[in-house]
């Protein structure tokens, strides 16, 4: 039997597999408004009440799609929206975040690895190792289900690393480009 | 015409009923799945064909026997022709039915076909390429005097500077906003529209260049723009005898880019009278070209509420379910005794009878591996859950089940949910709840856009402009995703909770402000005795 018995943060993941801050959340079991989560086994939620808002939803699955330790991942379905979801302890997290950042204040100017966010094959690469790109630029297309999909540079940069060639079948996650 | 046969018991057919020992199917996915099980129900062997990517495949499952003919981009496998008629000679195929897309309009294909000795499923390769080629079906249909889409029947001149003065006043006759499109194209590729003469020369270079790298011809002609319009399209079977009948029109005005989302059956707010037109122009289209098999004629729908002749779709659309379901008959079962030499069933003649006044109502949602908060962006990967719905008036079309991997090669389609009742408002609150008990895991699937349809009270009202896609659902899908995320990330932790340290009870008791269960059927604002009752059956459950 699991029901939510500490406090926890929720972070989506966003498609190339990058927990998000924005949409993260603590959930306080302890909260009044927080809802209850019953268990039906099998992977099946019911989330009642409280700041899941109204009677509406659908879908219920939840489920384990990486173990991480401390920061698992979990599938849920609800109301046939899918979102991935990284649960960790909410004390771990804070003091996580607060680590992180003073990292992040530095490592801004970092390499950027571009992961694939959906699996396909790489239609065209249209930079080069050394290249100095704007955002926007079009790095590669990645063809998928009879579409063509361009993956833009994020921010300005160099291109340290091409790390895929033309006609080679990507999986989801994987590095693309790295840029400086 | 065919004779009437006496009914004396149940079994309809002739007792020697099997047009074909084996068929091969070359196609893949859900429209595999579909011809093999009218296959199994009348007996006939299959033989499936796979790329690489599909050697496990649901329609490779299914059929009796699998040939591998390449690997997987479909160019490579589903679009060699050559390969899939050597494996229908070396496996002992009678026949090939195409499905849809791939070969299925490709008279060179059908040509093949004919030519190896072996029936193709579906018109002949004359007629696909008479109807194939868009101008010549204007044409056609003009002369059985159908009423086409004013526009020119002639071949557009292309960067043809003497000419441009003659096109221009061609253009100005036609009226602005106009198309120009492609003779062999399809999908809206080839297409571009033009809002006045200037842009006219330019246009016809850039739609001419694009239909030849597309279709390798590049053949373009002009079209007035019809909007508001909807797209309403006539299924049609024909025998070998030359008998053509109309099973029904659907509406399929709920489009993206070009691409059906939505189908139903009949067209709503159709009177008989207009019914009855329609049908008859279709066939009148269809005799022109010498149609035999199954095709759909489709037309465009104005204002004014007059119907306009586009083209001639010569296959099994992806959209024949709703018509079976409210004509009661199997399209595909008829498409393999008509190419079998058999003529029109008593039980197509009848339906055909009943058509201008049906009295079920049936609609399809296309279940895609796509997002839609993500302008449809492509989801390919492994489905890991799989809920289908279940009950009275529901039909499920698909070729996977939990486990199988939606490869990223070919169409995003996984599924159709069709539902059928008496009329329109109880299809759609049947759609409603089929769509509820559907659960789809492992990638995101088009489910929530079609929740949202279905309880649309815009949509109740009766088919949509065609880009309402793109204003009304882009503006509310925001809302009914974050929803959908509080709740997830509740579930998220109550999944979490037993790998996050010592169970304590939970202290969410007393008073809860707004009583609400995820997971529990959605709908309009529940009533509060709907929400106590949620409330204690919540109470029952391990918390």
């Amino acid at each position: 039997m699991a029901a939510v018995s500490r406090a926890v943060r929720v972070a989506p993941i966003d498609p190339s597999g990058k927990a998000l801050d924005e949409g993260a959340r603590d959930l306080d079991p302890k909260d009044p408004t927080a809802p209850s989560v019953a268990d039906l086994g099998g992977g099946r939620f019911v989330v009642a009440g409280g700041a899941a808002g109204e009677d509406r939803h659908t879908g219920r699955i939840a489920r384990l799609v990486a173990e991480a330790g401390a920061a698992d991942r979990y599938e849920v379905v609800v109301d046939g929206w899918r979102f991935e979801l990284e649960v960790e302890d909410a004390v771990r997290a804070s003091l996580r975040r607060r680590a992180t950042r003073a990292v992040d204040a530095e490592a801004s100017s970092g390499p950027l690895d571009i992961r694939a966010i959906i699996p396909g094959r790489v239609a065209a690469v249209r930079v080069t190792a050394g290249e100095v790109v704007e955002p926007g630029r079009t790095l590669l297309v990645v063809e998928a289900m009879k579409m063509q999909n361009e993956l833009r540079a994020p921010r300005a940069g160099t291109v340290q690393r091409v790390a895929v060639g033309e006609g080679q079948t990507i999986e989801r996650g994987d590095l693309l480009v790295v840029l400086t | 015409m065919t004779s009437v046969a006496p009914e004396p018991s149940l079994r309809k057919d002739a007792p020697d009923e099997r047009p074909f020992a084996r068929l091969l199917i070359a196609n893949r996915g859900e429209i595999a799945i579909r011809i093999i099980r009218a296959c199994r129900e009348m007996e006939i062997e299959t033989v499936a064909v796979y790329s690489d990517a599909d050697a496990t495949a649901g329609h490779v499952r299914a059929a009796d026997e699998a040939v591998r003919i390449g690997p997987a981009p479909a160019a490579e496998s589903y679009l060699r022709g050559e390969a899939i008629v050597a494996a229908a000679l070396e496996s002992g195929a009678q026949a090939i039915h195409p499905g849809y897309g791939f070969l299925a309009e490709r008279a060179s294909f059908a040509r093949a076909v004919e030519d190896a000795g072996l029936v193709f499923v579906g018109p002949s390769s004359a007629s696909i390429a008479a109807l194939g080629d868009k101008l010549a079906a204007r044409r056609s249909a003009s002369q059985a005097g159908v009423p086409v889409v004013p526009g020119t029947l002639e071949p557009a001149p292309v960067d043809r500077p003497d000419q441009v003065d003659g096109i221009v006043a061609e253009a100005e006759r036609i009226g602005f906003p106009l198309l120009v499109k492609a003779a062999a194209g399809g999908g809206g590729r080839g297409m571009r529209r033009v809002a006045a003469a200037g842009e006219l020369p330019a246009a016809l270079v850039a739609a001419s260049a694009e239909a030849r790298s597309a279709f390798g011809d590049g053949t373009v002609y002009l079209e007035r723009e019809i909007r508001p319009a909807r797209h309403i399209e006539v299924q049609l079977l024909g025998d070998r005898a030359g008998t053509i009948v109309a099973l029904g029109e659907r509406d399929c005005s709920l489009q993206r880019r070009h691409q059906k989302l939505v189908e139903e059956a009949p067209a709503p707010g159709l009177s008989v009278e207009e019914r009855r037109s329609l049908h008859d122009l279709a066939v009148r289209a269809a005799r022109a070209a010498g149609l035999e098999n199954a095709a759909t004629a489709e037309f465009l729908f104005d204002e004014e509420r007059r119907f306009w002749f586009l083209e001639v779709n010569t296959r099994l659309q992806v959209e024949h379910g709703v018509t079976e379901l409210v004509a009661d008959v199997d399209i595909v079962r008829e498409q393999v005794r008509i190419a079998a030499g058999r003529p029109l069933s008593d039980e197509v003649l009848r339906a055909a009878d009943r058509a201008v006044a049906p009295e079920r109502h049936a609609i399809e949602v296309r279940i895609s591996a796509e997002d839609p908060a993500r302008e449809f962006t492509p989801t390919p990967g492994r489905i890991t859950h799989w809920q289908l719905p279940s009950g009275p008036g529901i039909r499920v079309d698909t070729g996977v089940e939990a486990g199988d991997r939606v490869p990223p090669d070919y169409d995003p389609l996984v599924a159709k949910l069709l539902v059928v009742d008496a009329d329109r408002d109880r299809a759609l609150g049947r759609l409603a709840r089929a769509l509820d008990e559907t659960v789809v895991g492992g990638i995101q699937s088009t489910l929530p856009f079609h929740r949202f349809i279905a309880r649309d009270p815009g949509f109740r009202v009766g088919p949509p402009p065609i880009d309402w896609v793109d204003t009304t659902w882009s503006r509310n899908l925001v809302a009914g995703r974050e929803a959908a995320l509080v709740a997830a990330r509740w579930a998220a932790a109550g999944a979490a909770a037993g790998t996050l340290g010592p169970d304590r009870p939970a202290d969410v008791d007393g008073d809860r402000p707004a009583v609400a269960a995820a997971g529990r059927p959605g709908g309009a604002e529940p009533r509060a005795w709907s929400r106590a009752g949620r409330a204690r059956s919540l109470d029952r459950w391990p918390r």
